[in-house]
């Protein structure tokens, strides 16, 4: 903008608050629009174990605003994000009704991760996930005023001393990534919890610690880090990240892909088994949100990368999900605090 | 990124024609920063249909001059009726309420609203001078540093003990025991949270807040007519401009104290993950640890109001600089004004100063024009804000209470967190009754869980050495200072002692 009288007058900034301030109250009121469908016949509210503002808010308003399309009702989401995401997903297995207008959106990696530290108070198989709406794969990066400039350096550095690795949280998969690959080439690897991507980009920036291992778009097109390897199978994004190696093809590896950012939509077995065909309709109208091309122009929207995202179906979620869990309970102890060397 | 004095003027007058945003901004950041549990961060997101509509450049300078004033506004009721609408303005009241019972409210308001003033421009110019090497700060400031400065502001508690050492000890350690409440910060393992899910993240700072100081207060002033002393009340007879003239003279001819409190809170805004209510604490134990009259803190003394007040004002262009040198923000509002530039396209870091000057060097231009412009709105209005403290207290307390309890209800939306307030407030109201000062209680509860944090990290890196807490210079030279500034006030009192010794024998 160059001149604001141009482009962004007083009037039309009262015009424009005033149609933004409608649009936004208009999406936000329950209950508003009786479809005529015999399901949904009203809102479907989702419980989200995050906080507003993150990669799960972004995704989920994203494919809210395309599957409301298609299946006709809005989608209402309510963020229940304390103890780790454990407060919403008691809060969803605890109170929302079993009639699948209530739905869970989690992160399923971090999530399986909590219960092998520690059981949720419900059985894990009362709810499953059945629609998978991205795939972010974790990755290991480092600042760009680091002297670590790609990964051989980190492997042969970790061999010289210990090198402190700066992560979300111990119990996550890109956290996993990183002790496998120690395991694996003998570097010794200090994780160091730094409660939160936004802390662990700092802690990385400011040199307190060596390198970082996050979800891989949570660093891309940020001028002060350099990713240098993925835990996935290809690198979706050459042009956007050249430098970084695969490592299971690097070191010879057999890791799963640790996506460390796989958001899905879960319900209760109880609700499936009681309304079958509500369930039916939830996935078949979900599915059809990837074939629409205005989800696409949804997410670029978001800036997130739309190669990570991908439909993953129950089936899917369900594999991922076990193999998150062997890999977790391979490194229960380490994570549990019993075991204090990986 | 390269300092340049014609962008610099060009962008100043530039972000005044955003005068129409930025006035709306102000009044509505000052209400929003006056209610307990709001803040700009949460503003933001739910007016965020409106300031995403906005462009870049708009947008930026509503959120910008939001934050500006809603940390100015957060003190307003901290001073007025002992409710520190967020954990910034924790330090706020120990001064500032004092002066409001004894009737001298309106000067409180004044020196509150000159020094956040001065203190927030002041170190908005500073902030865009010293960029590059402001934001090598926090290269060096790790949390081994963060330790140190963690008990710089918990010594706060020991100067609060030595009124009555027994019982500012205990209250100190019941609010560091509080603290403690909630999943590590390594194994995330629950620790005293008696079951609840709600505590997993530790006991939430608003409730605590609002518990401890207004509802406890709201029990105590209800058993008399008003919570104004008989003085104060004699003193509010006379309101007048005089008063504000009086503040203002007040804080000016302590300008140097606003100053160095305030360059406290630039540089722990810097520091990402460190915030105001760090800051505003430090700076007031180090006012009044150098200060000639330490025994005044605490009675309504004007320089225990103008250090925290400045100091928090500081933090806010503090925190705006890792988002603009390394493209981290180091607040919450600063990622949420992030999230916003993003959704436009903008991918912040400091090649915004080079392609996008107005987005690159605008929010300190509008930091500055927004307190240019608040200094003009809401002086006038100390005078009238400060008559609510005659309404009689059968009417202010069960408003206070109402107030807070939503205040407790809003940043989370858990019904359990009015319960935790009505908690705090029944301990704060045991503590006032029997002598603990509550004070005590929230340094402990504010400052213990981030000391924790940073020891726990220290040590982890270590892989378990003790000794890692002396093991940087910069942290070195901070314990020295820290013994220093304990000393001071002892070594002090000392020589007083003496003097007045020497005094009778002399005569």
């Amino acid at each position: 903008m160059d001149r604001f009288d141009d482009d962004f007058s007083r009037r039309g900034f009262l015009k424009g608050s005033g149609a933004a301030l409608g649009a936004g109250a208009l999406a936000t009121l329950p209950f508003q629009v009786a479809m005529a469908a015999a399901f949904p016949e009203r809102n479907i509210k989702v419980y989200v174990p995050t906080r507003e503002g993150g990669g799960a808010d972004r995704n989920l308003r994203a494919f809210a605003s395309i599957w409301k399309n298609h299946i006709k009702t809005n989608f209402e989401p309510a963020f229940y994000p304390g103890a780790a995401g454990r407060v919403g997903y008691e809060t969803f297995m605890g109170k929302a009704p079993r009639d699948c207008y209530h739905l869970l959106f989690g992160n399923m990696g971090a999530e399986v991760l909590n219960w092998v530290v520690k059981p949720p108070t419900f059985p894990i198989d009362s709810y499953f996930y059945f629609a998978q709406v991205d795939a972010d794969p974790g990755c290991l990066f480092v600042s760009t005023k680091s002297k670590l400039k790609n990964v051989d350096d980190v492997v042969a550095e970790g061999k010289k001393r210990t090198l402190n690795v700066g992560v979300s949280r111990l119990a996550h998969p890109a956290s996993l990534g990183a002790l496998a690959l120690a395991d694996k080439t003998g570097a010794k690897f200090n994780l160091i919890p730094l409660s939160g991507g936004r802390n662990t980009l700092s802690g990385v920036a400011t040199g307190e610690v060596d390198f970082g291992a996050l979800p891989t778009s949570s660093i891309v097109g940020r001028s002060a880090f350099k990713i240098v390897a993925l835990f996935d199978d290809k690198n979706a994004l050459p042009d956007k990240i050249p430098d970084a190696v695969l490592v299971n093809k690097h070191f010879n590896m057999n890791l799963p892909p640790l996506v460390a950012g796989a958001r899905a939509f879960g319900i209760q077995t109880e609700a499936v088994e009681k309304y079958p065909d509500r369930y039916k309709t939830l996935v078949s109208t979900a599915e059809k949100v990837y074939g629409d091309p205005a989800y696409k122009a949804a997410v670029e929207k978001t800036k997130a990368p739309w190669e990570y995202f991908m439909y993953g179906s129950a089936e899917d979620c369900k594999k991922y999900v076990a193999s998150i869990t062997e890999i977790g309970q391979q490194y229960k102890q380490y994570l549990t605090g019993k075991q204090k060397k990986s | 990124m390269e300092f340049s004095i014609e962008i610099f003027a060009e962008q100043f007058a530039r972000t005044f024609s955003y005068w129409w945003v930025i006035l709306p901004s102000i009044l509505l950041g000052l209400i929003v920063g006056a209610i307990p549990g709001f803040s700009a961060a949460n503003t933001i997101i739910i007016l965020l249909p409106l300031t995403l509509a906005m462009d870049p450049e708009t947008g930026l300078v509503f959120m910008v001059a939001l934050y500006a004033s809603s940390r100015l506004g957060a003190g307003i009721p901290a001073i007025l009726v002992n409710i520190p609408g967020t954990a910034g303005a924790a330090a706020t009241p120990l001064d500032g309420y004092p002066m409001t019972q004894q009737g001298r409210g309106q000067q409180a308001l004044t020196i509150s609203f000159t020094s956040s003033v001065l203190g927030g421009l002041l170190t908005t110019i500073i902030a865009l001078l010293a960029m590059p090497w402001l934001s090598q700060v926090a290269y060096y400031l790790h949390s081994v540093e963060m330790i140190v400065i963690m008990i710089f502001g918990i010594s706060l508690i020991a100067s609060i003990a030595a009124r009555d050492t027994l019982k500012g000890l205990i209250a100190g350690f019941l609010g560091l025991m509080i603290g403690y409440i909630g999943a590590d910060v390594i194994y995330e393992t629950p620790r005293g949270t008696m079951g609840f899910l709600e505590l997993y993240d530790g006991v939430p700072l608003i409730p605590a807040l609002v518990g401890l100081f207004a509802i406890s207060e709201a029990f105590s002033v209800i058993e008399g007519d008003s919570i104004l002393t008989k003085l104060g009340r004699e003193a509010m007879q006379t309101g007048g401009w005089g008063a504000t003239i009086e503040g203002l003279r007040e804080t000016l001819s302590r300008w140097w104290h606003v100053v160095w409190t305030a360059m406290i809170g630039l540089v722990i805004g810097v520091v990402p993950g460190a915030g105001a209510a760090i800051a505003a604490f430090v700076a007031y134990q180090q006012s009044r640890a150098f200060s000639k009259t330490p025994e005044k803190y605490g009675t309504g003394h004007i320089e225990g109001l103008i250090a925290p007040e400045s100091a928090n004002n500081g933090v806010t262009s503090g925190t705006l600089i890792p988002l603009l040198v390394i493209g981290v923000p180091g607040g919450a509002t600063a990622a949420i004004m992030a999230v916003v530039l993003q959704y436009h396209g903008v991918t912040v870091g400091p090649e915004l100063f080079a392609t996008r000057p107005e987005l690159g060097y605008g929010p300190f231009t509008t930091m500055a024009v927004t307190y240019i412009l608040m200094i003009f709105t809401i002086l006038p209005l100390a005078r009238y804000m400060s008559r609510v403290t005659v309404v009689r207290t059968v009417f202010m307390a069960p408003i206070i209470i109402s107030f807070t309890l939503v205040g407790a209800f809003v940043p989370r939306e858990y019904v359990f967190d009015m319960y935790l307030a009505l908690v705090f407030g029944v301990i704060g109201y045991v503590a006032r009754k029997t002598g603990y000062h509550v004070a005590a209680i929230l340094i402990g509860v504010i400052l213990g869980p981030l000391l924790e944090q940073y020891f726990l990290r220290a040590m982890r890196i270590s892989q378990g050495d003790v000794l890692v807490v002396f093991s940087s210079t910069i942290g070195n030279i901070l314990w020295v200072a820290l013994v220093v500034s304990l000393c001071v006030p002892a070594f002090t009192a000392w020589r007083r002692r003496a003097a007045q010794e020497r005094t009778p024998a002399a005569q």
